[in-house]
């Protein structure tokens, strides 16, 4: 008969998670990713305390890593804003790559057409580019999704791989192909973006998306319908909300977001200035599908998205150290990464539900 | 292994069951029941009256919250179905849950213990045929699923059931999927079944006359209450309807005498199709005039939810034309409606009506964000919005701690309450109310009623759609019972009889009545 006895444990879904308690739970995956990663840096011989302690001065270090760390956190942010939304209306944007990938081109194509402009204009123009070419791309996958009802996610994943050869395409043996092997010519001297305290200035053009996307989300129309659409689309249908419409209007901004990240990233850093070799680039692309645990775990909320980005952009950038400085195996970096997405995904489940023991 | 069940045992027994669902709706209100061998019991209850949790609860699906279930005597806990089926209950569902490339013994030794790896053909074969002979079923183990019959289907899933020991067979809904012949056959099968020492117990809630038939006991919920055990000899089909569909009354509302002004609606040979694709409503014509509250009375499921929609802007008409106001709306958009003086309340709250991760503001601004005077250069005027909120909230007697309050931890009544205060007062010709009332408790269902009589004062025109018999005729005008996606009829609130409109709602209607 004790085979029957009922579960101790029970489920409960939570109805309304509050934005507090998202930061606790998000705290608390943080310090259990960091306990797990103890696990193996104990393993390999390495004093846990004093490897996050390198991680993080060296990250924020502004003689050593700062610069880094702040260009690819807000690389992040760009990523994620072109996740949060498409996501406030519940569509999965995972072709962020893909239209990193085109505003990549857009802006480079301008760059090379016209290299003598001046910088104010010719930047401005590779920006714009940049946006209406990621845009275009988002847009595609929003027209699938809400005409034909194709999945969004299979039809960004497939976007996304069209695009990575379209960047081959160009560079490797094609039009833009540089003089060392497999990259692209470098960026023309007024194409570089300019820098304003240790980061590119489109660093601080993301952080005012993040804060106008927040305001156009809560407190305009638009974002209140796109909003009630994600929450249920037969309430918004009963309110004549156009579901198909709605998609493609946040595929398109997401993608724009997505899209101007191709400037930022490879004219922002002086490590680049130009498009590197296939497996680097794709290495960058591989990068915004951060933007879709970062989205999450800030509940669609822009400006809570800052500081998240920069929390994982320090480890990415920090974490290269435990490789370098304390001469761990390579890969323990990536390994961090790892288990640090993989618990919050994982933590995500308390978004949703509290367990309560049974009486 | 088990001993012999005599005639009239009782197999399964369940006392004081409870299930409450998060969100306080109760399902299942302390429900007593005792299922005995060689009898067929029907449970009968409309949509939301409980059959499908209390189903779900005896299959092991869901866990009750309050109560115990006993089979032949002992106190048993499912953790999940395998647990129900092991000790022998027996489901057929409404879909069937056949492979249909393969063939019936296929499907009956698919999943089944005894099967083992290694497939003894031959010994199976033999005990099938027994089983078959035995209740005398005529079926051919080698033929495929797909070539036969929805009502052979249905005795494949039977014979599954009986071939895994079951000794209570659960049936949801047995013959709403089958043509009349079938389903003659089905019920005859079933009455030759129940002489053996197993119990029946078919779910229903439409087709009453042909389980009315074949049944010797009959258990009706309502609300999740077992409102009536009556033994099937004792009864009559209107009482059944009435026990199924009616509800204490209530004190009396008086209904206002308003003057019925110029016709607001005209429907004109209306059809549609349902998410099937299948007819759902045919050729419906009426009209509703200034002031009228019009009832389409009937059990659920029978085209008031496409009638609803249709009207709403919501699904296409296949054919006819609606008219509004003198204009023709019939290809008109949701929005449009709603700007021209339509308002809906669906009958679904939470999800549809209400949206739960929203505040209270961002609820009634549903019906707002299209209308200019809410709205500076795109963006929402939250301080007008919210000023408006308050003064609704109150009038409507939402009760929450502020109107910043998600509307997921309002209760049933608050919430239609939340949905009546975001429609009514943006709705200024006609009010489409789907099902309004539905798992209210008393004191909300009379708060809801009085809102629908006010729009009637105001000269408003209001389509009332309910499964509740007493609430059409308590404040309708004019009563429109419909079955089978058709009016029986339209007649005058003075004229209806209440036997007679619900005999006409559950298809027990003959001429002559």
């Amino acid at each position: 008969m004790s085979r029957l006895e009922a579960l101790r444990i029970k489920l409960e879904r939570v109805p309304v998670l509050t934005g507090r308690q998202a930061v606790v739970i998000s705290l608390f995956s943080i310090a259990f990713s960091f306990i797990i990663f103890s696990i193996f840096l104990f393993i390999e011989g390495a004093n846990p305390i004093d490897a996050y302690a390198n991680i993080f001065s060296f990250a924020f270090d502004p003689s050593l890593g700062l610069r880094t760390t702040l260009h690819r956190s807000l690389f992040l942010l760009f990523n994620t804003l072109a996740f949060i939304v498409p996501y406030t209306a519940r569509l999965w944007n995972v072709g962020m790559e893909g239209q990193f990938y085109l505003g990549t081109i857009g802006a480079f194509a301008v760059a090379y057409s016209f290299p003598d402009l001046h910088p104010a204009i010719l930047i401005s123009l590779m920006l714009a580019s940049g946006a209406l070419f990621g845009a275009g791309y988002g847009a595609l996958a929003g027209y699938l999704r809400g005409k034909l009802n194709v999945n969004e996610v299979v039809g960004c994943l497939m976007l996304n791989n069209i695009a990575f050869w379209l960047v081959y395409l160009l560079t490797v043996g094609g039009p833009w192909a540089g003089i060392a092997e497999s990259t692209s010519k470098p960026l023309p001297q007024p194409a570089r973006a300019p820098v304003i305290w240790y980061t590119p200035f489109t660093s601080y053009l993301v952080i005012a998306i993040a804060i106008v996307l927040f305001f156009f989300l809560s407190k305009s129309v638009i974002g209140y319908k796109i909003r009630v659409l994600g929450n249920s689309p037969t309430a918004a249908k009963h309110i004549g909300i156009s579901g198909s419409r709605m998609y493609i209007l946040v595929m398109t901004i997401g993608g724009a977001i997505a899209g101007l990240s191709g400037y930022h990233m490879w004219a922002g850093d002086p490590a680049f200035y130009m498009i590197p070799r296939p497996e680097a680039y794709k290495a960058i692309g591989d990068l915004t599908y951060w933007g879709i645990i970062l989205g999450l775990v800030c509940l669609l909320n822009p400006i809570a998205a800052i500081p998240t980005s920069i929390f994982i952009g320090s480890i990415i950038v920090g974490a290269t150290v435990l490789v370098r400085r304390l001469r761990l195996p390579f890969g323990l970096d990536v390994l961090f990464l790892g288990i640090i997405s993989i618990t919050f995904a994982a933590f995500q489940f308390f978004y949703l539900y509290k367990i309560r023991r049974m009486r | 292994m088990q001993d012999q069940i005599m005639h009239g045992e009782t197999i399964l027994e369940v006392r004081g069951l409870t299930k409450i669902y998060p969100g306080g709706v109760v399902a299942l209100d302390h429900v007593d029941l005792e299922f005995k061998a060689g009898e067929i019991h029907a449970i009968l209850g409309e949509n939301g009256a409980g059959k499908t949790t209390l189903m779900n609860i005896l299959y092991g699906v869901l866990q009750p919250d309050e109560g115990e279930i006993y089979i032949r005597g002992k106190r048993v806990r499912f953790r999940s179905p395998l647990d129900a089926i092991n000790l022998g209950i027996g489901m057929v569902h409404q879909q069937r849950r056949l492979v249909f490339a393969h063939t019936v013994l296929e499907n009956i030794i698919l999943g089944h213990p005894k099967a083992g790896r290694i497939l003894d053909y031959k010994k199976i074969r033999r005990e099938l045929e027994d089983l078959c002979r035995k209740y005398n079923f005529k079926i051919d183990l080698d033929a495929r699923v797909w070539q036969l019959s929805a009502g052979e289907q249905q005795l494949v899933e039977i014979i599954r059931a009986l071939y895994r020991g079951a000794k209570i067979l659960i049936l949801d809904e047995p013959t709403s999927v089958l043509t009349p012949i079938e389903a003659e056959a089905f019920l005859n099968a079933l009455k030759s079944m129940s002489k053996e020492e197993i119990a029946l117990v078919p779910f229903v809630t439409h087709k009453l006359p042909e389980v009315f038939a074949v049944s010797d006991r009959v258990t009706i919920l309502r609300r999740g209450k077992v409102v009536k055990r009556i033994e099937t000899k004792d009864a009559t089909m209107t009482a059944l309807a009435e026990y199924m569909v009616g509800r204490e009354v209530l004190f009396t509302l008086t209904k206002p005498k308003v003057p019925l002004g110029e016709e607001i609606l005209r429907v004109e040979n209306l059809s549609a199709l349902n998410d099937k694709g299948l007819p759902a409503i045919k050729n419906i014509s009426f009209s509703i005039r200034e002031g009228e509250i019009l009832g389409i009375a009937g059990v659920s499921g029978n085209g008031q939810q496409e009638l609803a929609e249709v009207l709403a802007g919501l699904r296409k008409a296949e054919t006819g034309r609606i008219i509004f106001m003198g204009k023709d709306i019939t290809n008109a958009s949701v929005l449009e409606r709603i700007r021209m003086g339509i308002g809906y309340i669906p009958s679904e709250r939470l999800g549809v009506g209400v949206i739960g991760s929203f505040s209270l503001i961002e609820n009634i601004l549903m019906n707002l964000y299209y209308d200019k005077e809410f709205v500076n250069h795109g963006f929402i005027n939250y301080k007008k919005v919210r000023e408006y909120a308050e003064k609704i909230v109150s009038e409507f007697e939402v009760i929450a701690p502020s109107v910043n309050t998600k509307a997921a931890h309002l209760s049933g009544g608050n919430l239609q309450r939340l949905v009546l205060s975001r429609v009514i007062p943006r709705t200024s010709k006609l009010l489409i109310a789907n099902l309004p009332t539905a798992g209210l408790d008393v004191a909300a269902t009379e708060s809801v009623r009085m809102r629908l009589l006010d729009c009637k004062k105001k000269g408003m025109g209001v389509l009332l759609i309910s499964d509740d018999l007493d609430e059409v005729l308590q404040i309708s005008d004019t009563i429109a019972p419909i079955y089978e996606g058709r009016f029986i009829k339209i007649l005058p609130a003075e004229e209806a009889k209440k036997e007679v409109v619900g005999a006409m709602m559950t298809g027990a209607y003959s001429e002559g009545m």
